[in-house]
Parts: C-alpha cells; structure tokens; sequence
C-alpha cells in the first residue's frame, strides 16, 4: 500500500492535467443543469436595474482584458440584456486598452439583438488613457473625459448621452473588473464625489476583496466570478454560458478537493515520498536522497 | 540652480499641489471645481508620457538581453517584433478594429494568448494542489479545511449535495475573511494616508531619485 500511495504521489503531472481537462469539456459538452441558488449581492444589482425607470443612464465600465474573459464577458452580456430590454440609455466603455475590442464586440453584438441602434439607444465610448483619472475627469466633465466615442462620433452630438454633463448625470454604474482600475476606483475617484449609485462585477479571484465594500453600503450589490454570472442568467431568465460553465466549474472543484484529500491521504500512507514542486526544475523537499534527483524526462514535465 | 531644480522645485509643487487638492475636496466652488477638471486633464497627459516612457523602457531593456545575448533573449525578440508589427497593422487599419488587421491580430492572437494563458492557471493549480496542499501544521490544516469548504460551497454540486455548504462558504467569506481584509484595508488606508502626508511635506522623498 505504501509504495502505491508513494507511485500515485510521484503521478505525472500531465494526467493531472488531462482529468482537468476531460472535468472541464465534457460537462461542457453534455451539460447536467444543476440548481443555482441566487445570493442576496447579485439580486441586489438586478433589483437595482429593475427599480431604474426607462431611459435612465447606466454606464457599464468593462475594465477587463481577454484573459479574464470566461468570468466577466457572461456577466456583461446578462446586465447589457438585462439594460436593454428595461430601456436603459446604455453607456459603455472601458478603462483597460486591450479589453476595447471586446468590449466594443459585446455591446454592439446585444445591442443588435435587441435592434438598439448606436447613439441614439446605447454608446460605446470605448478606451481613454489616465486610468482612474479618466473617472475624475468624467466626473467632471465627460464631454472632456471622451470628446468622441469609440467610432469617432462626437459625444456632445450624440442623443443617448443628452442631459448627461459628467457623471452626476448617471443613474447607476456597473464596473465589470478583473483588477485595477476597477470597482474600488469607481467607488473612490467617482461614487465618492459624484453621488451615483455604484455595483460591481469581478473575477472570483477579488470577489472577496471587495465584500467590505459591499456590507458599509459603498456598493450596492457585487457579482461575483463565474458563478455570479450564472446567478444573473437566472435572475432574467437567460441561458447564458455563465450557467453552461457552472458544471465544468463544479467538476473541476470537485476534481481539485479529490486530489487534495488523495495527496494527504498518500502522504499519510507514505511518509517521506519525495514529489516535483509546481516548477519542475526545484526539488520540492527532503527525502531519501535517491529520490531527490529527478529523471531529465521528469524534469522536463 | 541645479539643485533648486532638482529638489527644491519639486518639493515645493508637491507641497502646493498636495495642500491645494486635499482642500480642493472639501470646497464646492465653481473656482475650486474648475481647477480640478483642468488637473484632471493634465494628469492624463501626464499618464500619456508615462506610456511613452514605459514603452521607452521595455525597449531599452529587451534592446540590452538581445545585444548581451543573455538566456531567452529570443523572448525579447519576440517581444520586438510582435510590438513593432501590432503598431505597423495598427497605424496601416487607421486605428479601427472592425474588419481590419488590427481586428485580426487583436482577435486571433492577444485574445487566444491571454486566454490561454489564464486558462493554463486552472491547469496547474489542480497540479500544484495534489502535490503541495498538505495538512503539515495546525494553520496549514486550517487553509486546507476552509480551502476545501469554500470550493465545495461555492458550486451548485456542493450545494446539491450537502445544501448547509453554501450558507457555510458564504459566513467564511462574508464574516471570517472579511473581518481579516476589512483590518488590512484599514491598515493599508492608514499606511497610504501617512505616506501621503510625509510626501507632501518633504519628508518622504524617494520619488526624487537616488541624486537628490
């Protein structure tokens, strides 16, 4: 038994890999459905949006880049048909310079579904340089802040933005964030000054970073990673990829407790088992010293 | 005069400009709201050339591993060439991403690559949690349990299975981990107040550079 639990423990890495991988496709492929059950944070900014009369101003920020597209992109497609289809003056932009094109893609591709037309209905303001100093001078004067939108159109021209000056103007802005700037840039160089009321949409990752903001009232509401998308797909009754990656999402969670329960159950049957740290080419610790120095194959992993 | 430049000027715009905006927040004139839309302003030209400069960096660095042919030199090379033709399709589409090259090169390699790569982390963590995640110590086994509940809770399997484990995930984070941060926060707000405050008067001056 000790020398299984000691060969399991010395597994190569890439069939780790390959589980992953058939946890992640094949609920993918054949999709299971499980229930989700719906947070108080994510209905908070779906109440928010419902309780918004039609033609108020919601400003969307896509302050992400592609790398943290399969959390944020699902939310931003649930809240942009969410908007729509309440008649919002939908604006958008972006505070990352590599999110633009697909920010651009995603506002224009549901704007179309719903025959919106482009600044008359919703604008995409695109990307301006500064960082968190694009809120302030927004706050100040958005007119200043993008003198044109995304496709050159000046801003002071365009119908969707009448009556908005700077953003104490806007209703209710959402930042969907993977870092900085982000929500807490919102809320400090915007909500802070300008009085509007803030939601947030973030990765997993700094979803809980951002909960104390959530409890002082400092945001309204928060969703949060993969599974907060899939929560506002419910909410609006969409079946979204945000709900299609809830099974893989379980799966591969499920896989990760499995083989943190099988490595210390291993380490238990076999003390002193020598196995390859996360960089293949450091030994991870001691042990017998016939076992410290790799094979160059399994260094090579 | 060179070093009024150097030091005395800068600490003097520091002072003014720190003193004047700190001030600025509490008084709602139209004086006092002008100035700060006209700060706003030069603060993104100012952002603008550090863009410049950052560029003007990476260069110079990648320019240095290439000529002393250092290990993954190739790397920077790559780095060169795929910066240099982005701006080459970037200034030949005008700018515009719809149907044109930049559109392409945006699409079909910064979107594939950064998606892979964070794709990829899912991937090693699965790897680095078999061989790594052990109970050694009492907070380790600590990590691992709240590590092992939060992950169960967190998915609709968890929660199908044992309907306690959301609830359970969502008191760890919304009550143990938050009273952690919300103790960081207020330590890192403090932090960052005094710094502020020490930069302003000229007592922290290592913005200077090492010459001052």
């Amino acid at each position: 038994m000790r020398e299984l639990a000691g060969k399991l423990l010395r597994l190569d890495r890439r069939a780790i890999f390959v589980l992953i991988a058939l946890a992640t496709l094949i609920p993918l492929l054949y999709p299971v459905g499980l229930p989700i059950r719906v947070s108080p944070e994510v209905k908070r900014v779906f109440d928010h949006i419902e309780s918004l009369p039609a033609g108020s101003v919601f400003l969307l920020s896509l302050d992400f880049d592609p790398a943290s597209k399969p959390e944020l992109y699902p939310m931003a497609v649930a809240l942009l048909n969410h908007a729509f289809r309440r008649d919002l003056r939908v604006v958008t932009m972006t505070l990352w310079v590599t999110g633009t094109g697909m920010a651009e893609k995603v506002v224009s591709g549901v704007a179309s579904e719903y025959g919106k037309r482009r600044g008359l209905d919703y604008a995409f303001l695109g990307y301006s340089p500064g960082g968190a100093n694009v809120i302030i001078n927004m706050g100040q004067d958005l007119n200043a802040a993008f003198p044109a939108d995304h496709y050159g159109e000046r801003t002071a021209d365009l119908p969707v933005l009448r009556g908005v000056r700077s953003l104490r103007q806007v209703n209710y802005v959402v930042s969907l964030a993977a870092g900085t700037p982000g929500v807490e840039s919102w809320y400090v160089y915007g909500k802070e000054k300008y009085g509007f009321e803030l939601g947030g949409g973030v990765t997993a990752v700094i979803a809980p970073g951002l909960y104390p903001f959530l409890d002082t009232g400092q945001i309204n509401g928060l969703i949060g990673g993969l599974r907060g998308a899939a929560e506002y797909e419910i909410l609006i009754g969409m079946k979204g990829k945000g709900m299609a990656g809830m099974d893989a999402q379980s799966a591969t969670h499920f896989i990760i407790i499995g083989l943190i329960l099988l490595c210390n159950l291993f380490y238990v049957l076999a003390p002193g088992t020598v196995v390859r740290s996360f960089d293949p080419s450091a030994p991870l610790r001691t042990g017998s010293a016939q076992d410290r120095t790799g094979s160059p194959q399994e260094g090579q992993r | 005069m060179t070093l009024f430049l150097r030091r005395t000027l800068p600490l003097l715009l520091t002072f003014l400009f720190g003193v004047a905006f700190a001030a600025q927040y509490y008084i709602p004139h139209p004086v006092s709201e002008g100035a700060l839309t006209e700060i706003s302003v030069w603060l993104r030209i100012i952002l603008g050339f550090a863009m410049i400069l950052g560029i003007a960096s990476l260069c110079q660095v990648h320019y240095a591993k290439i000529r002393t042919r250092v290990a993954g030199w190739g790397y920077s090379l790559v780095v060169y060439l795929s910066m240099l033709i982005t701006v080459a399709v970037g200034f030949w589409a005008g700018g515009q991403e719809t149907g044109t090259g930049l559109g392409w090169v945006y699409t079909y390699t910064l979107l594939a690559l950064q998606g892979t790569m964070f794709s990829l982390l899912g991937f090693f963590v699965a790897s680095a949690a078999f061989r790594a995640f052990r109970a050694r110590s009492k907070e380790a086994t600590v990590l691992l349990v709240a590590a092992i509940l939060m992950m169960f809770g967190r998915v609709p399997l968890g929660e199908y299975l044992v309907p306690a484990a959301g609830p359970l995930a969502g008191w760890l984070l919304n009550v143990l981990s938050l009273a952690a941060r919300r103790g960081i926060l207020i330590g890192i707000s403090l932090g960052g107040i005094a710094t502020s405050i020490k930069i302003i008067f000229g007592i922290e001056r290592s913005y200077l550079g090492g010459r001052e």
